[in-house]
């Protein structure tokens, strides 16, 4: 047996060939995969592991309205306990639900912050959603049988994107495809200007991105929301992108998940805040009873867990659509004013008022 | 699910495993001839009984032709075979085309007939296989071979899934004999296959569907938005995006046929290396003009019933040749072009053939060069009569290819940022990888360049990397093969 495993018979060799001339590929690939990591993040993944890479002294946790909404650098240097923290990151996962960012969160977390916040919204809580970047970029084999075990439902769904994850990582050219591509768009456009200027321009923009990412504490928002103003596509008639994220609303699964977050921090120590994200008007209108229903399920989670939940409203901060970029994520303007407020929540919460 | 699909993919593997897990012949064939009508099936389930009912007919249409000695029952037979398959394929292919014209026609002399409200899908191959099954009973009329025996090996030659979809037209003596006892598969054809495969995905996924979605479809579809340059790089890159298209699929489907064991005839011979209109049709599609040639121009007489008639005979195989493509009016201009070039160009070979100055000048290497120049110009003519969106558009293309100026209406509306002469860089590197094949392949006719197979390693590896091109550089979503829909 030993023999013919090492002498193929001879018609095989070109396959033989053929895939050692795969792996050959793949391993210069693989040697250069920071340069492609820069031209095309996984976003995700970046985010946890940037925001692991050091202890933190605080963590804010959420989908993309903190990746849009919480600049860390604003909301650092609160008191504490009596302590300044100063060390805080943003894991803004765009398109997270709960799960996704329970998940996020215990990755990214490997010394328990003192601090961690979850800036939760309606979408977050759908279990009409189902995300596939989580399980695909995030879920170790732990995470997964928890998963598939709690959740029998969906657990053929989360199988199917967990190992079409890991089978990604497994062939490095296919993980990198787009980073590669977006590397040899600079590299043409910079020898050959006019080459292929929109590719060129979706790299840059990448490249931006990226190091935003590894830079600034997570806080890295798009582009066409810093200085994007619903009021101004409003009044252009720019009618609002489908917001499909709130549609067939129903609770329940990922509530679970909302607990597992709670009793995780319990246990590690660390203190849980929660801050309702602000919403525009027509966002609140059109998905009323969505919104009702979540409104009810953040109370009687303060309620049973005795968690702090900020209610950052429009109200409170006085938010019209001016501060927005589309329906649900802030520009630069209410992103600065939103990070400044939950500082100062913080602070007097840190001093031991209850805000 | 055609060859560049994902499904394919997974298809694919398992019927080779299974086939060549198999010792029994019966048992491969089985294997085979039911894994190729699931292809069809995946594509075309309605239609999946055109193939059978055209194999059932063909196959004892056969076996009749042979039996017979009555040489009217011989005929009888081969009419019935030969007006079934015209039949099917004129229901589904032309019967919209038609219908359409006698309505315009009847509306036009003042008849009341309604507007069309039915749409035909064409099945799998349709003018693929009737073409095979027509040349398998013609031959067998002809005793040019003898009819299949078993259904089973007829039906495999029919529905061999690899050129299945587009060809190449196989024909009955070119296959029937490799079937005998089911071809073993040796290191070249595993090797080769690989070859043809990975650089026919290359051609296809990068150049071919990349040409389209960035410069192609843009200028075609909208032509008054780009000035004259941009129009005579859109066609260009259109000749160069057809013939990886089609000479794509087709390598893939010779190198499929490999890992069987089966070896397919080739369909193009470096068509854009042709000096003459003759020439580019011994080397485009070779399978389809030499079909044509052999059961449609010499039955009809060929060049032996004089002058007249042979012009007439070229324009009719021409005008048929563009119509098999399509059933629409810029088929037929672009079958009638090429019998209008072939009957100019066979009355210029007549009239200066056998005068040794003009010999001696035609077979001088300057005016090959000007030949050649003048062929693919009338080639590139023919092309934008295919491609053209509407003949409004596709005259304006004409006109900026011979030379009229053309300032784009909507500059600034341009997807792209023009670099070299009209074209984005990007484009004309896809030109130049498209053609590669043909430099190399000319620089072997001038013998400046020996013919010789890179080592076993070197194979493997472009071809990897030709496969990781595509994964790293080709769009997301690949086109339909452009010679599937004729």
């Amino acid at each position: 047996m030993s023999e013919s495993f090492a002498k193929p018979p001879s018609r095989w060799r070109p396959v033989v060939r053929l895939l050692i001339a795969f792996v050959l590929i793949d391993l210069v690939v693989l040697g250069f995969r920071g340069t492609w990591e820069r031209h095309s993040p996984d976003d995700y993944a970046e985010r946890v592991t940037g925001c692991a890479a050091e202890p933190r002294e605080f963590v804010i946790i959420g989908g993309s309205p903190v990746a849009e909404g919480f600049n860390p650098e604003v909301v650092a240097g609160f008191e504490w306990k009596g302590q300044r923290l100063q060390n805080g990151y943003a894991v803004g996962l765009s398109g997270a639900t709960t799960s996704d960012n329970y998940i996020g969160a215990i990755h990214a977390c490997p010394t328990p912050p003192k601090v961690l916040v979850y800036g939760i919204t309606a979408s977050d809580l759908n279990d009409a959603r189902k995300e596939p970047h989580g399980p695909y970029s995030l879920m170790t084999p732990h995470d997964w049988v928890e998963w598939a075990s709690e959740r029998p439902r969906s657990a053929e769904w989360v199988t199917r994107h967990f190992l079409q994850g890991k089978l990604s990582k497994a062939w490095a050219l296919r993980r990198y495809r787009h980073g590669i591509r977006m590397w040899a768009a600079t590299a043409l456009e910079g020898e050959f200007p006019g080459t292929c200027p929109d590719a060129a321009l979706e790299a840059n923009e990448q490249l931006r991105y990226s190091k935003l990412l590894r830079t600034n504490r997570g806080y890295a928002p798009t582009l066409g929301f810093v200085k994007g103003r619903y009021d101004v596509a409003k009044a252009k008639g720019i009618k609002p992108a489908p917001f499909q994220f709130l549609d067939r609303y129903r609770t329940g699964e990922h509530l679970q998940y909302l607990h597992k977050l709670a009793d995780w921090a319990e246990r590690s120590g660390i203190d849980l805040i929660l801050v309702d994200m602000p919403i525009t008007a027509d966002l609140d209108a059109r998905y009323a009873e969505a919104f009702a229903e979540y409104r009810k399920r953040l109370g009687e989670f303060e309620a049973a867990r005795g968690v702090r939940v900020l209610r950052a409203t429009r109200e409170v901060l006085g938010f019209s659509d001016v501060d927005f970029a589309d329906v649900i994520h802030l520009n630069e303007v209410g992103a600065s004013k939103l990070s400044q407020w939950l500082h100062d929540r913080l602070s007097e919460a840190g001093g031991g008022s209850r805000p | 699910m055609i060859f560049a699909n994902k499904a394919f993919l997974i298809f694919l593997p398992i019927v080779l495993v299974l086939y060549h897990g198999l010792n029994r012949r019966t048992h491969k064939y089985l294997v085979l001839t039911l894994a190729s009508w699931a292809f069809y099936a995946f594509v075309s389930p309605q239609y999946l009984w055109v193939i059978l009912l055209l194999t059932a007919i063909d196959y004892v249409a056969g076996r009749m032709i042979e039996d017979a000695r009555d040489d009217r029952v011989r005929k009888t037979w081969l009419t019935v075979s030969i007006v079934s398959n015209l039949a099917l394929l004129f229901a589904f292919k032309y019967s919209m085309f038609a219908y359409d014209n006698l309505a315009w026609l009847g509306q036009d002399l003042g008849y009341s007939i309604p507007s069309r409200a039915w749409y035909i899908l064409l099945p799998l191959g349709i003018s693929f296989h009737t073409f095979q099954g027509i040349s398998y009973t013609i031959d067998v009329y002809r005793r040019q071979i003898p009819a299949v025996r078993s259904a089973l090996d007829y039906a495999l030659f029919v529905a061999f899934f690899p050129q299945l979809a587009a060809g190449p037209i196989v024909r009955a003596v070119e296959f029937l004999p490799q079937m005998v006892t089911p071809p073993s598969v040796s290191a070249k054809q595993i090797s080769d296959g690989l070859w043809l495969f990975a650089t026919g995905l290359f051609k296809k996924l990068l150049i071919a569907d990349s040409l389209d979605v960035l410069f192609v479809s843009p200028v075609f579809d909208n032509p008054t938005a780009y000035d004259d340059a941009t129009h005579r790089w859109a066609a260009i890159a259109w000749a160069v995006q057809i013939y990886c298209d089609f000479s794509g699929y087709t390598d893939m489907a010779l190198g499929i046929a490999k890992w069987f064991g089966f070896e397919l005839p080739g369909n193009f011979r470096l068509p854009y290396l042709a000096t003459n209109i003759a020439d580019f049709w011994r080397r485009w599609h070779v399978s389809l003009s030499s079909w044509l040639r052999d059961y449609l121009y010499f039955p009809l007489g060929g060049s032996r019933g004089g002058a007249v008639r042979t012009y007439f005979n070229l324009m009719v195989l021409f005008v048929l040749c563009g119509l098999w493509h399509g059933a629409a009016w810029n088929w037929l201009a672009y079958g009638a072009f090429n019998g209008v070039l072939m009957g100019l160009h066979r009355a210029f070979d007549r009239l200066l053939t056998g005068i040794s100055w003009a010999d001696s000048l035609r077979a001088s290497p300057g005016w090959k060069v000007f030949a050649w120049v003048g062929s693919s110009f009338q080639f590139l003519i023919g092309l934008v009569l295919i491609r053209m969106v509407d003949w409004h558009g596709g005259l304006l293309l004409i006109r900026s290819l011979v030379g009229a100026e053309h300032a784009a209406e909507t500059a600034s509306n341009s997807p792209f940022v023009p670099q070299i002469a009209g074209a984005p860089g990007l484009v004309v590197l896809l030109i130049c990888l498209g053609l590669l094949g043909h430099v190399v392949g000319l620089l072997q006719e001038c013998r400046w360049l020996r013919a010789a197979r890179l080592p076993e390693f070197a194979r493997s590896m472009i071809a990897a990397l030709a496969i990781a091109g595509v994964l790293a550089f080709g769009p997301g979503v690949s086109k339909t093969f452009i010679y599937i829909q004729f």
